[in-house]
């Protein structure tokens, strides 16, 4: 099968063995990644009338069904709203948890362990419980307002207050979860850039500012790129917990995908939203590239 | 001598502590009180959900609303949410298809991706770097893009509901992959080369070799396939709802649609399915978190 030649001190590979080692990954990543991405172009140009195994060739007409349709672009504004406030929200939130957790006070690994359970939950497990914290009359959180003194919120039910809700949701899980990534960026500091600051006089701000934030630069563009991404295909709670609702204030573009395809079984279009969505994220992540290279310190 | 040697540690000691942010007891005492508030956020969701599990339906909400500490702590200790979900709900039967998954994905996509980080840390080749290039893309293209027009794909062949959907497509896992390529890089040469000059072929290195000391490695990646799997929750939603096939995250999300007023329950089953996670995470959290991180940010 293969040819081996055993050198004296070197010894040479057979040409087709790294191949042979690499096949069985490349061939299902080829078929469970690949493929289905670029069938998602092809997909997008068919219409499906609630079989995916009939189907009619129909050009742009679902790009043009969904241009037309209003309620696309309010999803659209919806998720760059939402995309806007969180990802950097997120980032920065992530940063300065991360900035405590690497205080070096007693017992802080035991707080880096409970900060790490949000993330190993499932997100659906957390929407879940999360649903039932806000609940409108039986909630905690409702609770905890009302001894404090403060009205009851409807939270998931409002149409003012169900996006911004879900945002919390999911920032309860997302900023532990950078939170490890820059925290990983902080260790990677050397003390001693530190200690020569403090004995220039530097306080805390300039410290941060002209050592920490420069050298996590990478860091920070990897989190806000990735957060970004990430967001973008946010579906779990919006499922679980509000359907896109209430009057379509959570209609994330994602789950607006889904529902055009598995509600409402026009899966052409739910191709095509995909495909529109894909772009979008292209594009959020080519900006942040752009905009985070040229900031040079 | 050793004695200015200790007054050097010490003063160096007393220059560390006063270097890092928190230097005097004032600030000190923030920080505590910081990662004490923001423990509050993360433990109180999860105790009254652990608390309410074992108390009767009607008393969950006894102590939320208004909102007092006893909520935190089951009022009337039962264990009847956990007995009907498993004898009447059928829990047993999710959890079971789960962990069987789980193994499975641990089996065979551990070896399909240290197949492939061995050939990336090891080998020389031509097109290396346009494969890896590709590994790359295929993991920064989120799994969600690729879903819907999979499940076209999965529809049409009929693959619908069956154990081969729910493990084949997740098999390759551009993460892992990276995650053996940076350890397998690390390994001596010498001890290749050496079983190499004694005639062992490329596959028994790799399995009497190179695996028997990987095991910080294949612990890692044994966690992050297992939890992969054990926390999948979107593709089984839309590929094997069938409830005999039905994995637990499925069935938790179903059990909120369909038993929306047994909230003890409803919070069992949560908890049985964040219960694994935990257990699994703690005592190897430098393993899932070197893992998720390392492999992530170097690449």
């Amino acid at each position: 099968m293969t040819v081996r030649k055993i050198g004296y001190t070197r010894v040479s590979i057979a040409r087709w063995v790294p191949y042979l080692f690499l096949l069985p990954a490349f061939i299902l990543l080829f078929a469970f990644r690949i493929a289905p991405a670029l069938a998602g172009f092809r997909e997008a140009l068919y219409a499906h009338n609630l079989s995916p195994v009939k189907r009619t060739f129909v050009g742009w007409e679902n790009f043009a069904h969904i241009f037309r349709d209003p309620i696309f672009w309010k999803s659209l504004r919806i998720t760059l709203v939402f995309s806007l406030v969180t990802n950097p929200l997120q980032t920065a939130l992530a940063l300065a948890l991360a900035i405590l957790a690497n205080q070096r006070v007693r017992g802080i690994s035991l707080f880096r362990s409970i900060y790490l359970l949000p993330v190993v939950i499932s997100i659906n497990v957390t929407s879940t419980i999360w649903g039932l914290l806000l609940h409108k009359d039986a909630g905690m959180i409702n609770g905890i307002l009302v001894q404090l003194g403060l009205p009851r919120q409807p939270f998931l039910l409002s149409p003012d207050q169900a996006l911004w809700t879900i945002i919390g949701i999911i920032s309860w899980v997302g900023v532990p979860y950078w939170m490890m990534f820059f925290l990983a960026g902080l260790q990677g500091i050397p003390e001693t850039l530190y200690e020569a600051a403090a004995i220039d006089g530097a306080g805390a701000w300039q410290c941060f500012r002209h050592i920490t934030l420069p050298l996590l630069r990478r860091v920070i563009a990897f989190v806000l790129i990735s957060d970004t991404v990430v967001n973008l295909f946010l579906f779990a709670p919006v499922w679980i917990l509000t359907r896109g609702g209430p009057q379509l204030s959570t209609n994330l573009l994602m789950y607006d995908a889904y529902r055009r395809g598995f509600v409402w079984g026009d899966m052409g279009s739910s191709a095509a939203m995909m495909m529109i969505l894909l772009v979008i994220a292209a594009i959020a992540v080519a900006v942040e590239f752009l905009v985070l290279r040229t900031r040079e310190e | 001598m050793a004695e200015s040697l200790a007054v050097d540690v010490a003063k160096r000691q007393v220059r560390r502590g006063r270097l890092t942010i928190s230097r005097s007891v004032g600030q000190r005492t923030v920080t505590y009180f910081l990662l004490f508030f923001i423990s509050i956020l993360v433990i109180v969701p999860l105790m009254w959900a652990f608390a309410a599990s074992f108390t009767p339906n009607d008393k969950v909400f006894q102590y939320v609303f208004p909102f007092s500490w006893r909520a935190l702590f089951p009022v009337d200790f039962t264990l009847e949410a956990y007995r009907s979900l498993f004898l009447e709900e059928g829990f047993t039967r999710p959890v079971v298809n789960t962990l069987i998954l789980g193994f499975s994905t641990v089996i065979l996509s551990g070896v399909t991706n240290a197949l492939a980080g061995f050939a990336f840390a090891r080998f020389d080749f031509r097109g290396k770097d346009l494969l890896f290039g590709i590994v790359l893309l295929t993991f920064m293209i989120p799994g969600e893009v690729t879903m819907i027009p999979l499940y076209i794909v999965v529809s049409r062949l009929g693959l619908v509901n069956t154990w081969t959907v729910l493990i084949v497509p997740g098999l390759a896992n551009s993460l892992i992959i990276f995650l053996f390529r940076q350890f397998f890089a690390e390994i001596p040469q010498d001890l290749i080369d050496a079983a190499r000059v004694d005639g062992a072929s490329w596959l028994k290195v790799f399995t009497s070799i190179v695996l028997p000391m990987s095991k910080p490695v294949l612990i890692t990646a044994s966690l992050l396939l297992f939890l992969g799997q054990w926390n999948s929750f979107f593709w089984p939603l839309l590929v094997a709802p069938d409830p005999r096939l039905r994995v637990v995250q499925v069935a938790v999300s179903y059990a909120y649609e369909e038993h929306q007023t047994l909230w003890n329950q409803l919070l069992a089953g949560s908890i049985m399915a964040a219960f694994v996670p935990i257990l699994l995470v703690l005592p190897f959290q430098r393993y899932y978190v070197s893992g998720l991180v390392g492999s992530g940010l170097k690449e």
